[in-house]
């Protein structure tokens, strides 16, 4: 195509080089806690306000808001570093672990303070259960995996429930028909697509009413990732889903809604439909695009 | 505010994106001046030009195939999101508008080269002058409609819809000549017809151009349902 012709003849200018328009308009600098975009939701599982996290005297986390819906996926994405991960485990008090960390604000499941003193931190993740980036199976047999949880909650009254529990979590995972003939075989003795789904059954076996996923499919290949996205759709219509994704193909195909974080400040809030094809912020707006640093 | 198609930290990002930003404003760049050509080919009834028309109608559909086809390879590759996708989107949208117009451009060559006895009616001086008026009119608002593509620039590509106004006033007083010629004078009742047939095409032409300027304000985020409409709003012809 005689392109350069054509505009010449036309009285086009092009500019060869540096079509951008000079000058891009200065960011205003961030102001923690004035998210764009809707933080609330109706009847939300998870109603966090000006949540701030120290690891020491870093400032990890600074003044978050932000509800999480019941039958919903939250993805939350941003780039390394910008705390999301740190703010999942806020939610089921996994940051306790750590030495040095300190949580500050308010954190309400199902309207009660998961830093109230009367809550029991076992109990509390089992109602908010955690799939991690790397499938970890405990060293034990397939079915021990999914039934250690219901046997220390004592949900099961026998062996039958028991075996019922099993049945329904792997059922439930999209694992039951690949393992039902080998029970017993340790869990590490499956794919890491397998493991994932074996993580997932553990997590539902004991009734959680949220799951919190940290990066779940960045060690698996496309197929095990598609299964487990597959899987999130099944399971959101009973559990709240919050996922970490670097992947944003990944948190556009699976969440409802998405947050972006940046150096410890959640930017944006919004409709997945809508913060991939139209966001706010600009911030938002250059890391999905890729023009982020 | 002007927008952007680069910036990616993958830089070959910014070279597909702008190399198919570049190709359609190029085949824009040449549909102006196929309706130029046309134009000027009915209105002093040049067969020479409408020829040269009807040979690179060719190339503009060259230009859709290509531009459609590299779309569709960036989207593969790099799955844009947020304005990119837009872009993306829009860019393939203006490609067709600008196909359109091109196709409504051949209509006034093929009324010239056309030897039937319904067809090719060689306009008299004043519909020659309507025509002329009618596909300046079009012309400018292609151009505008082009520029602010070309610049991403949605402020500038609004200055379309105000045009667009203006030409459907042209051309509702246009066809109100024409049949007014048309009543006075019988024989020329199929010479009218054709002639409001040509009215309609620059007037068509108009509509592809601000159509190409709405797509320029999706690029810019501008999610207004109305803007998709290529139904133009009804003509009174009454006198």
């Amino acid at each position: 195509m005689e392109t350069a012709v054509e505009l010449e003849r036309a009285g086009i200018n092009l500019k060869p080089s540096g079509r951008m328009p000079d000058g891009e308009v200065a960011l205003a600098p961030i102001e923690s806690g004035k998210t764009v975009g809707n933080i609330e939701v109706e009847d939300p599982i998870f109603r966090c306000r000006d949540v701030d996290v120290y690891y020491g005297a870093k400032h990890a986390i600074k003044k978050v808001g932000i509800d999480v819906a019941k039958s919903q996926v939250l993805a939350m994405i941003g780039p390394s570093g910008c705390g999301k991960s740190t703010f999942l485990r806020c939610l089921n008090r996994m940051n306790d672990t750590i030495e040095g960390a300190r949580v500050e604000g308010s954190i309400l499941l199902d309207g009660r303070d998961i830093h109230d003193k009367k809550q029991d931190v076992v109990q509390l993740r089992a109602r908010v259960g955690m799939v991690f980036q790397k499938p970890n199976p405990f060293p034990k047999s397939i079915y021990e995996n999914v039934a250690y949880g219901p046997r220390i909650h004592g949900l099961a009254a026998d062996r039958v429930e028991l075996d019922e529990i099993v049945h329904n979590s792997l059922q439930r995972a999209g694992l039951w028909e690949e393992v039902k003939d080998r029970l017993q075989n340790p869990g590490t003795s499956l794919s890491g697509g397998q493991q994932q789904r074996l993580c997932i059954a553990r997590t539902i076996a004991v009734n959680p009413e949220v799951i919190l996923m940290d990066e779940p499919c960045s060690a698996l290949d496309p197929i095990a990732t598609a299964r487990i996205e597959d899987l999130m759709e099944e399971l959101r219509q009973s559990y709240a889903i919050v996922i970490v994704t670097h992947s944003m193909q990944q948190a556009a195909r699976v969440s409802q809604r998405t947050a972006y974080f940046h150096l410890g400040d959640l930017i944006e809030v919004g409709e997945t439909d809508r913060i991939f094809t139209n966001p706010r912020h600009k911030l938002t707006e250059d890391y999905i695009t890729g023009r982020f640093g | 505010m002007a927008l952007s198609l680069e910036g990616h930290t993958a830089r070959a990002f910014d070279g597909d994106l702008s190399a198919l930003h570049i190709q359609a404003v190029a085949m824009g760049a040449l549909v102006i001046e196929q309706v130029q050509v046309a134009v000027n080919a009915y209105s002093s009834w040049d067969r020479t030009a409408a020829t040269l028309v009807l040979e690179r109608e060719r190339r503009v559909n060259l230009y859709d195939a290509e531009i459609e086809e590299a779309a569709l390879q960036l989207i593969a590759r790099r799955q844009p999101m947020a304005q990119d996708l837009r872009a993306v989107f829009a860019i393939d949208k203006v490609v067709t508008e600008l196909e359109r117009a091109a196709d409504e451009a051949k209509k006034l060559a093929l009324a010239v080269l056309a030897e039937s006895e319904i067809h090719g009616f060689r306009p008299g001086a004043a519909t020659a002058r309507e025509a002329r008026q009618l596909g300046r009119l079009a012309v400018v608002m292609t151009r505008t409609a082009l520029e602010a593509f070309d610049h991403l620039d949605p402020t500038a590509a609004a200055a379309v819809v105000e045009q667009d106004q203006e030409m459907d006033a042209e051309y509702a007083a246009a066809l109100r000549r024409i049949l007014t010629r048309a009543m006075e004078d019988a024989r020329q009742v199929q010479a009218a017809i054709e002639a409001a047939f040509i009215m309609r095409s620059l007037e068509r032409i108009g509509d592809h151009a601000r159509n190409i300027a709405r797509h320029v304000g999706f690029i810019g985020g501008d999610f207004d349902p109305t803007a998709t409409g290529v139904i133009p709003p009804p003509i009174s012809v009454k006198s």
